[in-house]
């Protein structure tokens, strides 16, 4: 019998996903034009098994481009900080300067409408709810970056109280060399 | 990312061939212009995207979007040569249910 999995965006300040002791840091203006070029940055010496050919670094960039767009909203006097560690597994914290997710709770409705309208096969609703459209979303914004990311952070994916920091984990099978 | 929209085949398939990165930078530009193609009446349009390694939300919003404006105006779309990290990326975002293949050309 099928069942129906939701994951949900999750709110929690003192997620242990949060705790930057040990990790590297990099800071980043908020240029929309160099959003890979920083992804590419901070994985310079990533190591190979981590990077799934071009995944990680797509999946990086997606949270780059969050805070810079939309939190940040490419104002240039505001920064993106980003920490993170490649041993074991990779792991970032990015935090930006804007005033938050205001639409978290909104988006995990969408979610759930739009996953509940896959798990019915009823694909006119789902194509209908393939992209999440929010108060700031423009025609350039694919809508759909964080469905993959719950899935791809296999540890986890949190946002802290204010929403404008997000912490996530991937782990690897087959670890690091 | 370039493309270029090949003539029709025997099938009445338009082929639009990808090339390059199907990024935030680039992606916008394919929509309009795919949108557009299908406003002014484009009936079978096949998209080949076996020279595409990258792909990221930018790119699969640009195929959400053709895929919803072909269903309106009743285009019909196939795809073909996805692989690696783009098929990884519309699988996990259930994108790629949606996308009727064909075998690579």
């Amino acid at each position: 019998m099928k069942r129906l999995i939701i994951r949900k965006l999750i709110v929690d300040e003192r997620n242990e996903l949060f705790d930057a002791q040990g990790m590297r840091y990099a800071e980043f203006p908020s240029d929309f034009s160099r959003i890979r070029e920083f992804t590419a940055l901070v994985l310079a010496d990533c190591p190979a098994v981590f990077r799934e050919g071009n995944l990680l670094e797509q999946q990086l960039s997606e949270i780059i481009k969050n805070g810079i767009k939309h939190g940040n909203r490419s104002d240039p006097a505001k920064r993106l900080r980003v920490w993170y560690d490649l041993r074991k597994r990779a792991r970032f914290i990015v935090e930006d300067e804007g005033l938050g997710f205001v639409g978290l709770d909104d988006w995990n409705e969408f979610f759930r409408k739009r996953q509940t309208a896959l798990f019915d096969e009823d694909f006119d609703t789902f194509l209908a709810l393939a992209s999440y459209r929010g108060p700031s979303s423009d025609d350039e914004d694919g809508g759909n970056s964080l469905i993959a990311a719950l899935e791809y952070w296999n540890g986890g994916m949190i946002f802290n109280g204010a929403k404008n920091k997000v912490g996530v984990v991937r782990w690897f099978a087959r670890g690091s060399d | 990312m370039e493309w270029m929209i090949h003539a029709r085949d025997a099938g009445g398939f338009e082929n639009v061939a990808l090339k390059g990165d199907c990024d935030l930078y680039s992606a916008p530009a394919f929509a309009k212009a795919m949108l557009s193609h299908i406003a002014e009446g484009a009936g079978r349009l096949r998209f080949d995207l076996s020279g595409v390694d990258y792909l990221d939300s930018t790119g699969v919003g640009a195929i959400i979007r053709i895929l919803q404006e072909a269903k309106k105006r009743g285009c019909e779309l196939r795809f073909s040569g996805i692989g690696g990290t783009p098929r990884k990326v519309l699988k996990m975002s259930n994108i790629l249910a949606l996308m009727r293949e064909d075998p690579r050309p």
